[in-house]
């Protein structure tokens, strides 16, 4: 592979050398070939990202084979055309023609027949335009789902367009422009790198084909190892800031939360990988971050697709304006607004993903602290420069200890500083670090240690293809860089199969199992669930999955939630459903009755010969996302009114009191509202982690200095230490010790109050329609239902045999639909008929 | 000419970027800025140099991969911007 040391040609290739440079043996093409094929089943074995993006792989691939074989000058225009094609292909006719002529507009605008400033400002007015719909500040006529790839497609690459059209006097093809900004498989990911417009015009074949096609399967390889090595730091390692207690909790946080940056690198490697095989021979994206032993070295090897487009477009320029008060201080003053404008370019990027610009002092801290560093190392190598070498580095003991020394002190600066960023606030991170006077174990060194075994193993240089001294050296490399590559493809192909991992023992297939779908983690469940029960949506700040969820919500999600459904109280239960409130939604009406329920408008009196039974819990009893007459209340209402269980009684009313957001300690409000309607039974719905969710709701009540008219939670309160002025995770972290009891007092206490009065209390346990961290909590919170003196109906498996994924509202809305009703009214019809004493027995039940 | 140009700048890399090293792994084709040897800021140090050495002026959007990757290429820039240099 001679010419993968002669790359770097000088001056305009002839067209001979570009084309006999484009061109591929059969052989070498069935090679490539065959290792897409693997990448393709492990892209599907996997599940890596979406299914959108595997079957955009698969047609990429196709269209690889029949681009390597057209003449060179049709090679752009094809990848153009599929680029196009894929547009429509993976969002939709109708959204994507709407993204293509918008998009084609404003690269036309950057055409115009008229003066550059003036195109300036036409495309300043469009993207003002834009900004006011993406901001919903004016109507647009395209649903919401382009904003986040229209943005990732045009927020940055248009200014480096503009910038080169301005610079560059080489004329621009339509394909080149087209192709740069609808580049294939942009349109399934709204995180891209800002690939450089002039890298991707003389990119393009600019290195042998052959080389360069494997070049991008190399990469595509690398960025399946990131993802899923991200999955296993996301599904298993990270930590919510509540539970570091102790030092190596600290170390397993902070670390985890910078290596969740390898979602980032990996879909980088893989978006470029992939635009290796049509061609565009790009700079890498990611040098090996981990080992960074400076902090200009870290800012160099990071995302260096926007380290370049950030020097580029504002640092080379503010330097050159700036010359003329010395090279050292424009260095120092280009250098902190670079990292000034970075802060604000990603909330720039923010809002045209999310459509909210996102302001946090934790992001303001982390790019100036950053920038500060960035600047002291920059102006260290400006006086004292910096070892550089040609070939490979010569290793001795001494200079190797000191750059793993160096590498290892910057690995836990960055970790530290990242957590800082991660954070949800300030408060949470200072938090963090009272877990450093915990008790220090043996597990303190285990990500110490890692760390350490990884920037050592790391640091051992190797023979690289681009620093070989002969040709025959740098063929052994690049023949070795292959086998790595179709090894690990290989190998991850049969760990992937069932057959293979489950032999090896039930943990490790659990957790291949896992790894092998892409799926939120307990944490960002916990979120998900969260933001449903508090409308967080700060939730999704930063870099995680929960992110790309949230990101498909149309802004008007059910926007019941903003018109009015609830109205604050104040005391302990804060807020309620407003009576007789009435609201059109996309699944149908929402009618609130004049007692503040959902549900037909009762007499508060209880009929004779009426069995009465008052339904509590959150927004799956309210019916979140179904229509008037369609939750599983109305529908077992009706059903065992119309096929009666029991002689006792002419009728059965169920009265609905779930309201959506309420945790269970707020039960109690709402059973002593209900206790006015006379009810026979009480039925109690337990959705879930409702001992996380109590404690969370104490430190709640007591931050917000809520009276609490319970005197056995006032009591765990005084035990916990938790105070007022607590963080919200400091408070937690008080709590979480008592949750279970916390929970205990809430159930006694609503058994005690239902004996008294002569009503049957029956405790039902509905599961959320996806699986993951509620069922934590299930076995002992069923104990502690059943110890209380609840006669128990568990629906776990009620949506068992179903795709969820038919029974679930929406991807980030995890209530059941109107499907889902059905199923959990029929499991509980089901259950009356084959124990009707239950709910129709004679007397309530007895602890 | 063009020779005693490319042997002005690989001095100058030399002594400011890469003391100790093997001259001879220098050469006109070494990948500089891909190869890791001029950062943004070695990039701005060699473009002062050239200024003084030869006299002329570099806008902002020259210090680039394009340009600078490596010694062929700066002295070609060198020559487009001022002919004379070839000379």
């Amino acid at each position: 592979m001679d010419s993968a040391i002669t790359a770097n040609g000088i001056g305009a290739p002839t067209v001979d050398a570009a084309e006999a440079r484009a061109r591929i043996s059969f052989l070498n093409f069935a090679i490539v070939a065959v290792q897409l094929g693997m990448v393709l089943v492990l892209l599907r074995q996997f599940q890596i990202e979406s299914t959108a993006f595997i079957q955009l792989a698969a047609v990429a691939f196709a269209g690889f084979a029949v681009h390597a074989f057209l003449p060179l000058r049709l090679r752009l225009p094809f990848f153009t055309v599929l680029s196009i094609a894929s547009v429509p292909l993976t969002l939709g006719l109708v959204n994507g023609l709407w993204l293509l002529a918008i998009g084609s507009s404003l690269i036309g605008i950057c055409h115009l027949p008229i003066s550059f400033r003036w195109r300036a400002v036409v495309l300043l007015a469009v993207a003002t335009l834009l900004a006011a719909q993406r901001a919903t500040l004016l109507p647009f006529p395209w649903t919401e789902a382009i904003w986040p790839i229209l943005g990732s497609m045009f927020m940055f690459r248009l200014i480096v367009y503009f910038y080169d059209l301005r610079h560059e006097n080489a004329p621009v093809t339509a394909a080149q422009s087209f192709g740069y900004f609808f580049m294939v498989p942009n349109v399934c990911f709204p995180l891209f790198p800002v690939v450089d417009f002039q890298a991707f015009r003389r990119g393009h074949y600019s290195v042998d084909a052959h080389e360069t096609y494997q070049q991008g399967i190399d990469w595509i390889v690398r960025g399946v190892i990131h993802l899923i090595l991200y999955r296993y730091i996301y599904y298993y390692v990270t930590l919510a800031p509540s539970e570091v207690t102790n030092p190596a909790q600290f170390m397993q946080y902070v670390v985890s939360n910078f290596l969740l940056y390898l979602r980032v690198s990996g879909l980088f490697h893989l978006v470029v990988g992939m635009l290796y095989l049509f061609g565009f021979h790009l700079p890498e994206t990611h040098n090996r971050y981990l080992l960074a032993s400076s902090f200009t070295d870290f800012w160099r090897r990071i995302n260096i697709y926007w380290k370049d487009f950030m020097q580029k477009i504002f640092y080379f320029p503010m330097v050159f304006a700036l010359k003329r008060l010395g090279t050292t201080r424009a260095i120092t003053i280009a250098t902190l607004v670079v990292f000034l404008l970075t802060w604000a370019l990603h909330s720039y990027q923010w809002f045209w993903l999310r459509g909210v610009v996102l302001f946090a002092w934790q992001d303001i801290l982390f790019w100036g602290v950053l920038g500060g560093l960035v600047v002291a190392n920059s102006l260290y190598e400006l006086k004292f420069g910096r070892r550089r070498a040609l070939g490979k580095p010569v290793w001795t003991w001494r200079s190797g200890a000191m750059t793993i020394a160096k590498t290892y002190a910057m690995f836990w600066i960055i970790c530290v500083l990242w957590s800082l960023w991660t954070s949800e606030s300030l408060n949470d991170w200072i938090a963090l670090w009272s877990a450093l006077s915990g008790p220090y174990t043996a597990e303190a060194l285990l990500f110490p240690g890692l760390a350490l075994a990884v920037i050592v193993l790391g640091s051992i240089p190797k023979q690289k293809v681009e620093t070989a001294k002969t040709p025959q050296a740098a063929h052994r490399a690049w023949l070795l860089d292959r086998a790595v590559a179709v090894a690990w493809l290989a190998g991850l192909i049969v760990v992937s199969v069932e057959g293979v991992h489950t032999k090896v023992g039930t943990e490790i297939a659990t957790m291949v199992h896992s790894l092998r779908s892409g799926h939120l983690s307990r944490l960002d469940n916990a979120k998900l669930e969260r933001g449903y029960y508090e409308g967080l949506l700060s939730v999704d700040r930063f870099n995680s999955q929960l992110w790309e969820v949230y990101s498909k919500k149309p802004s008007n999600w059910l926007e019941v939630e903003n018109a009015g459904l609830k109205r604050f109280v104040g005391g302990f239960a804060q807020a309620e459903l407003v009576p007789s409130f009435v609201s059109m939604t996309k699944y149908g009406t929402i009618t609130i009755n004049r007692w503040g329920g959902r549900d037909k408008d009762y007499a508060e009196t209880r009929p004779p010969d009426t069995l009465r039974a008052v339904v509590l819990g959150p927004s799956i009893v309210m019916g979140w996302g179904v229509g008037d007459g369609e939750t599983f209340e109305a529908l077992l209402e009706d059903r065992l009114n119309k096929e009666p269980l029991s002689p006792r009684f002419k009728h059965v009313e169920l009265l609905n009191f779930g309201v959506p957001g309420y945790q269970p300690p707020q039960q109690l409000v709402a059973f002593d509202k209900a206790t006015a309607f006379q009810p026979n039974e009480l039925f109690y719905i337990a959705a879930g982690r409702e001992m996380h969710r109590s404690a969370d709701y104490m430190a709640e009540v007591v931050r917000k200095r809520l009276p609490i008219p319970y005197p056995a939670l006032q009591a765990i309160v005084d035990k916990s230490g938790v105070r007022a002025d607590m963080d919200e995770t400091a408070a937690l972290k008080s709590l979480e010790p008592y949750k279970a009891e916390i929970l205990k007092v809430v159930y006694d206490s609503l058994v005690e109050q239902s004996l008294k009065r002569g009503i049957r209390p029956v405790w039902i346990f509905m599961p959320q329609v996806r699986a993951g961290i509620w069922q934590e909590e299930t076995a002992p919170t069923l104990k502690i239902a059943q110890d209380a003196g609840f006669a128990i109906i568990d629906l776990e498996d009620v949506y068992r045999d179903r795709d969820l994924e038919t029974i679930r509202l929406a991807e980030w809305d995890d209530h059941p639909n109107a499907l889902g009703h059905r199923l959990i009214a029929d499991r509980l019809y089901q259950a009356f008929a084959a124990n009707p004493d239950l709910i129709f027995g004679n007397r309530a039940n007895a602890k | 000419m063009s020779d005693a140009v490319s042997e002005k700048i690989k001095d100058y890399l030399m002594r400011e970027f890469l003391p100790g090293e093997n001259p001879d792994e220098l050469t006109t084709t070494t990948p500089l800025i891909t190869g890791g040897i001029l950062d943004s800021i070695a990039a701005l140090k060699l473009v002062i140099f050239l200024e003084e050495e030869y006299g002329v002026a570099f806008e902002a959007h020259e210090v680039n991969r394009e340009n600078l990757d490596t010694i062929a290429r700066i002295v070609q820039l060198l020559i487009a911007k001022k002919p004379a240099v070839a000379q």
